[in-house]
């Protein structure tokens, strides 16, 4: 389906940003971060470590067009190329195939780093709502990783299942949240293991006259507890920072808040941004360090 | 290289059995548990060899076991159902988890096996009347294989069988042995085809390669960074694909990894307890040894025996972490991992779990182990 300006309603926006305030040509070290997800990809830009230019792209089929897609995107905002940035870190799960990186790291370790630097260094708790995967990751101080938890095998919870469910009530992706929130009365959540039984349960209410709102609200509210399932499992410190897609709807986030029973973060930056933000950093550190790329 | 053929042993199980049939004109046994006494088989001069699981999807299975027993039970019976053991004499089990027993129900009701025995070993092992009562029922599994050869044995047969299973126990702990070194000689993946290749062979054929693989390791160096030393915890593995993964990580990332000791059923729960030999009562000493062996965490109750043993491994082979696995809906592993978990990591070993299923999700579990070794050992230079 699509909206009226022959969008489909599953996408979601895609953006770019310079930061005008910062002269790269004045910069020592330019480093890229590039995080080639299931179902986006980022590129963040850094100058000595600070926010320079990003580019937040959906994933195509090939991993590393993505990449090179996300890291133009980025750089056209700019008005520069790839010659500028001395040290490039790919992540995410297309990170091995990210033609211009020096090397790679887990998306783990990058958003817990990318958390530290988008929301400041009181994260301890991070959950990373992905497309096709969630993380709970508790780190330390400087963004160092100490213990993590992933989903297995299921995409209920996650960002592609929102997609899925914006497509199938017709409603774009970016109102599902804002949506969900006005009603008065919820049905039950339906399915928080299946995205597909979540479906058919969906199409049920909706023939069983709930309204395309209250559908929303139960499939949010059923997506705020698997989420939830998983922070519970590895233990919740104060710090609760929230990382990607999900961040940004509010019908999964204020139904999840209550349950965590914690104030989330707050942050000026594109939740997306994380992963990319965090490889990023790690290159801007190798370089100072006199380990960035080799001449 | 002697050691190669382990792997080929391993990819070519049901050639080989096939062949030591048409060769020897011996009976063969199938087996689905490692409680069941290999030595009285050899006593007889019957072969037991392993069922394990092939790894691959099969719809065979759906009309025979439930859908929440675990994946190991149902690629076993898959075997059976896709015909590819008809050449076997008879099927046994020792009674372990009821999943894997309902795979040899399933296979004993529809597959007309010829002979089959249900061993009842006890699931209460730490019971003092465990010892005679396992000595019973071997007297009727020596009745029962009575009527499949048409032969008695005497207690020198037994001690026969017995020293043929400590050979081999005795042969794979001197491999382990050579997993201690600081860049270990052999890898995760060439010791469980070592250990599973066993289950597949005649012992007295797979001795002298062993024996051989001995002398090469003594002069055999890997030309790979070994990485991160790592142990696996849990239920049946012989999951190849994964293993292949974790050891090969180094190759493309930035961390890599050696598996240096596992506590499986495959390898070191299956082999590391000998038996007794010389005794006045082999049969006893057998029974005895089943008893005594590191239990399956369907029988390590009321007291979780198996820890002392994760323990002394984690610190004899020098681990760095543990990936703790279980197959999926495998309850005894289930119930168990929180205290595994627990006792390694107050010993200061880190764990991360994973569920395993037939088949390997190489990415998802790819990301999950990298992820893991790189809390092990955080690059200081990554950060300011």
């Amino acid at each position: 389906m699509t909206d009226k300006n022959n969008q489909e309603l599953w996408r979601w926006t895609e953006s770019n940003w310079a930061n005008p305030d910062i002269n790269f040509k004045k910069a020592k070290y330019i480093t890229a971060g590039i995080d080639v997800g299931s179902v986006s990809s980022q590129a963040v830009v850094m100058a000595d470590g600070e926010m320079l230019a990003y580019g937040n792209m959906r994933t195509g089929s090939d991993s590393p067009n993505s990449a090179r897609n996300a890291l133009n995107f980025a750089l056209k905002e700019l008005g520069a190329d790839e010659s500028i940035i001395n040290y490039c870190i790919g992540t995410g799960y297309g990170r091995v195939n990210v033609p211009m990186a020096d090397r790679t790291l887990t998306e783990i370790a990058c958003h817990a780093r990318g958390a530290n630097y988008i929301y400041g260094s009181e994260v301890r708790t991070v959950l990373d709502v992905g497309g096709q995967d969630i993380k709970a990751i508790k780190c330390d101080e400087k963004g160092k990783v100490s213990n993590f938890l992933m989903n297995d095998k299921c995409a209920a919870g996650t960002g592609r299942g929102m997609e899925v469910f914006s497509d199938l009530v017709g409603v774009s992706i970016n109102e599902v949240g804002d949506r969900s929130l006005d009603v008065e009365k919820e049905p039950e959540p339906v399915s928080s293991t299946c995205v597909v039984y979540a479906k058919t349960e969906a199409t049920g209410l909706l023939r069983a006259g709930w309204s395309t709102e209250q559908v929303l609200a139960a499939y949010c509210r059923a997506m705020a507890g698997r989420i939830f399932e998983l922070i519970e499992k590895i233990g919740i410190e104060k710090g609760f920072a929230v990382t990607g897609g999900m961040a940004k709807n509010r019908g999964v986030m204020e139904r999840l808040m209550p349950m965590v029973k914690l104030d989330f973060m707050k942050t000026k930056w594109d939740t997306q941004l994380a992963g990319a933000a965090g490889a990023a950093l790690f290159g801007n550190a190798l370089c100072k360090k006199g380990k960035g790329r080799k001449k | 290289m002697a050691i190669e053929q382990f792997q080929h042993w391993y990819e070519n199980r049901h050639i080989y059995q096939k062949d030591w049939k048409k060769r020897t004109g011996g009976k063969m046994i199938g087996f689905f548990c490692t409680y069941v006494p290999e030595e009285i088989y050899y006593a007889f001069d019957v072969l037991p060899v392993r069922i394990l699981g092939s790894h691959e999807l099969q719809d065979v299975t759906e009309p025979h076991i439930f859908a929440m027993f675990c994946p190991f039970c149902r690629d076993v019976l898959a075997q059976g159902l896709k015909g590819k053991y008809n050449y076997l004499d008879g099927i046994t089990i020792g009674q372990s988890c009821i999943h894997l027993r309902q795979a040899y129900t399933s296979w004993d009701q529809h597959l007309n096996p010829g002979w089959s025995h249900y061993l009842p070993m006890p699931s209460h092992v730490q019971s003092p009347s465990s010892v005679p009562f396992l000595k019973g029922e071997f007297e009727l599994l020596i009745k029962k294989l009575e009527t499949l050869t048409g032969k008695t044995i005497t207690d020198a047969d037994l001690e026969k069988g017995i020293e043929i299973m400590n050979q081999v126990r005795q042969t794979m702990k001197k491999i382990y042995e050579f997993r201690k070194q600081e860049n270990p000689p052999i890898t995760g993946e060439e010791a469980m085809y070592m250990t599973c290749s066993q289950f597949f062979t005649d012992a007295r054929e797979w001795l002298p390669v062993a024996k051989q693989v001995l002398k090469e390791l003594e002069t055999r160096k890997l030309d790979r960074d070994p990485g991160k030393r790592l142990m696996l915890v849990g239920s049946e593995n012989d999951d190849i694909a994964f293993i292949n993964m974790v050891e090969h990580l180094g190759e493309t990332e930035a961390v890599g990894a050696t598996i240096v000791i596992e506590e499986h059923c495959t390898t070191t729960r299956y082999f590391w307890d000998e038996t007794q030999e010389k005794t006045d009562d082999p049969l006893k000493a057998i029974a005895a040894r089943y008893v005594a062996r590191t239990p399956c965490p369907s029988k390590d109750w009321p007291k979780r025996t198996r820890l002392d043993r994760i323990l002394k491994f984690a610190k004899d082979f020098n681990v760095d972490g543990a990936i703790v696995l279980q197959q999926k809906f495998c309850d005894p592993h289930e119930a168990d991992i929180p205290f595994v978990k627990q006792a390694l990591e107050k010993a200061g070993v880190p764990t991360y779990f994973l569920e395993f299923d037939v088949t390997t999700p190489v990415g998802p579990f790819s990301i999950r182990v990298e992820a893991f070794l790189e809390t092990l050992e955080t690059e200081d230079d990554l950060f300011d």
